[in-house]
């Protein structure tokens, strides 16, 4: 279980990774859609370096730090792997991660207000960005 | 089970740094410093000789003219160059907290970035450190007020916040152009080690800030070193003042000991009771209760039995869930204390509460640590039926210990938390302003809490505390830093 602000960052920060080396491989294998597959790979970094540097920016051990009385489950935030079967399916894996991770956001949003406030904001701003990405999966055929 | 790679390998060798070199102490005798979850040794700390502090101060005297003449934005800029070695090594620095003292890796991490806010405060030195003037004041005739350094002083610091506290005076006394020694705690001093390597990298000039470790010795040379211009200290009041404070004035020095606390933490019938569980959690047991704002005595106002009933119910799920373990390890919410003596204190105060016929309803020395040593482990622990004449409601515990007192009214908990001897940090939580207001200003403590469990002032800020709790005039951090550390020279000028 996650109950620590360290190990919602260091979820948040796999799941980010695993993500974007799912789309570098989507643009290696669709090459007429290798620009927005890498761009969804680098926002990925992106996302990941504004979370870490929202808590280590915010980390302080005045106020409440690392006692939260929510935890959450990290096997419900598990990234599929693509099948490599076709690009209709391979974007339907990919819209399931995204929403998996928009998930992650607004679940770690609400646990890490209890921990570090500067935290929520950052989520919640991942999930509008990720709401754009889910945009552009969607128009990609 | 994810462990953060352990920063320290094998076992460090700890040097002073001197005029900016690292030399050996004068002292043969080493102390082992030992990592308090794992018991692996990871440093040898000298005990520290007289020599030592002697040799540091020399160079430090050698170095303050020059370093007093390096303009204020100068010496801005090494400190700016020093916080940004200082966010490089951000996370390397909050493991090495966690393996010397033990605290968790989101508690060791948030002292770092305390302290590190202290090195940016301090670069605000060509602002903070200006004096002020008055034209005219009769005809023809101004007076000026400037603000100048004094020379060397020296910090001797605690172990339960081995980086942090060191920074609450260190960065001030060096922007404001005087020169430093530093007297790390032994018990953890491995992160003062890594913070001096990174002054050394930022290119300080030699003497300007030096390092001697060490235990009695160092500490007597400090305070009778005619050398030494001022000592800050964080520590027991026993040290503070009948020590650092009497020996340190009485040798003309300027002292500010930031001594021990015994904080009450009150509670009314009408607070929310989520958010204060949270912050109770947080201040009773966030750094296994080894801090100076920890709450200790937790007072109910009023005759709501539910509320009370219902509050503590909560508090006792939490942290009978809370897991303990090494700090490294991610999901580790409680670390061990710092040292197997520091744990027997607190068991010892746990037999007296039982002695003294308080209830322990929450029995920390029958928590799991598993897989880990249980040698300095021990969970939260919860007194009931607390009185104010036992020694569990008066005296510092310094560990993951509650009591539980009541308070028929406002004005009977406003003397309780009066009644005692220290005067370090007090909270309450309310949705009435009339009562919080009523509390902030009849309590008689340094810093005070409004629905926050542990009311610790940010580096802009001084950290107050006031009767056995601080001995001195001005506190460590903000502007009373920089007062500490300067002295105000007026210039009345008439020119023919």
């Amino acid at each position: 279980m996650l109950r620590t602000t360290s190990q919602i960052i260091s979820h948040h920060a796999r799941l980010e990774e695993e993500s974007a080396e799912g789309y570098r491989a989507l643009a290696q294998r669709y090459p007429d859609h290798r620009d927005a597959f890498n761009r969804l790979a680098e926002e990925n970094h992106r996302h990941m370096a504004r979370v870490e540097r929202a808590y280590r920016f915010g980390v302080t051990d005045a106020y409440e730090v690392g006692i939260t009385s929510t935890q959450l489950d990290p096997g419900e935030y598990q990234l599929e792997e693509y099948t490599g079967g076709a690009l209709a399916e391979d974007l339907a894996t990919a819209l399931r991660n995204e929403e998996t991770m928009m998930r992650f956001c607004l679940d770690a949003a609400k646990t890490s207000g209890e921990l570090l406030p500067d935290l929520p904001d950052t989520f919640d701003y991942l999930m509008k960005r990720k709401r754009r990405r889910v945009e552009l999966l969607g128009s990609l055929t | 089970m994810v462990v953060l790679e352990e920063p320290i390998k094998g076992v460090i060798e700890l040097k002073n740094y001197i005029d900016g070199e690292w030399v050996e102490s004068e002292a043969s005798e080493t102390r082992d410093v030992v990592n308090p979850a794992t018991l692996k040794k990871i440093a040898e700390v000298p005990v520290g000789h007289r020599e030592d502090v002697k040799a540091a101060v020399d160079a430090a005297n050698e170095a303050f003219p020059r370093w007093r003449r390096t303009t204020p934005l100068t010496r801005a800029r090494y400190l700016m160059a020093f916080k940004q070695l200082l966010e490089e090594n951000f996370e390397e620095l909050g493991r090495v907290v966690t393996m010397e003292h033990g605290k968790v890796i989101d508690e060791a991490r948030g002292e770092v970035r305390r302290g590190i806010e202290n090195v940016e405060m301090a670069t605000g030195i060509p602002s903070l450190m200006m004096g002020y003037n008055a034209e005219d004041i009769s005809r023809g005739i101004d007076e000026v007020l400037i603000k100048q350094p004094l020379g060397v002083f020296a910090c001797v610091a605690p172990f339960n916040f081995p980086f942090m506290v060191p920074l609450w005076f260190m960065p001030y006394a060096v922007a404001t152009g005087n020169t430093y020694v530093i007297k790390p705690s032994p018990w953890a001093p491995v992160s003062m080690m890594k913070l001096v390597e990174l002054i050394d990298e930022a290119g300080f000039p030699p003497g300007v800030i030096n390092l001697v470790n060490g235990e009695v010795e160092p500490v007597s040379e400090i305070l009778e070193n005619p050398g030494v211009k001022g000592v800050s200290f964080v520590g027991s009041t026993k040290i503070g003042r009948d020590v650092i404070y009497r020996k340190g004035t009485a040798h003309g020095k300027r002292v500010q000991a930031q001594c021990s606390a015994k904080n009450f933490l009150v509670v009314t019938p009408d607070a929310d009771v989520e958010l204060t569980v949270s912050s109770l959690m947080s201040s009773f047991f966030g750094n296994t209760g080894q801090r100076c704002l920890a709450g200790a005595n937790l007072v109910f106002v009023g005759d709501d039995q539910a509320f009370m009933d219902e509050t503590l119910g909560i508090i006792k799920e939490r942290a009978a869930a809370l897991k303990l373990g090494y700090g490294l390890e991610e999901g580790v919410q409680m670390g061990p204390l710092q040292a197997e003596p520091r744990k027997k204190r607190v068991v010892g105060y746990i037999e007296t509460g039982l002695e003294e016929g308080a209830e322990l309803t929450m029995d920390g020395r029958e928590y799991s640590c598993d897989p880990y040593p249980e040698t300095c482990f021990l969970g939260p622990s919860i007194f009931e039926g607390v009185s104010l004449d036992m020694a569990i409601a008066r005296e510092e515990i310094f560990g993951p210990v509650m009591s539980v007192l009541t308070a028929e009214t406002l004005d009977e908990a406003i003397e309780m938390v009066n009644s005692g001897s220290y005067g370090n940090a007090a909270s309450i939580f309310t949705t009435n302003g009339g009562t919080a207001r009523r509390f902030q200003y009849d309590v008689e403590c340094g810093n005070i809490g409004v629905n926050i469990g542990t009311a610790a002032p940010m580096a802009f800020f001084p950290f107050s505390g006031m009767k056995d709790s601080f001995f001195g005039d001005l506190h460590g951090q903000g502007r009373d830093a920089v007062d500490f550390f300067t002295e105000n020279k007026v210039i009345i000028q008439r020119w023919p």
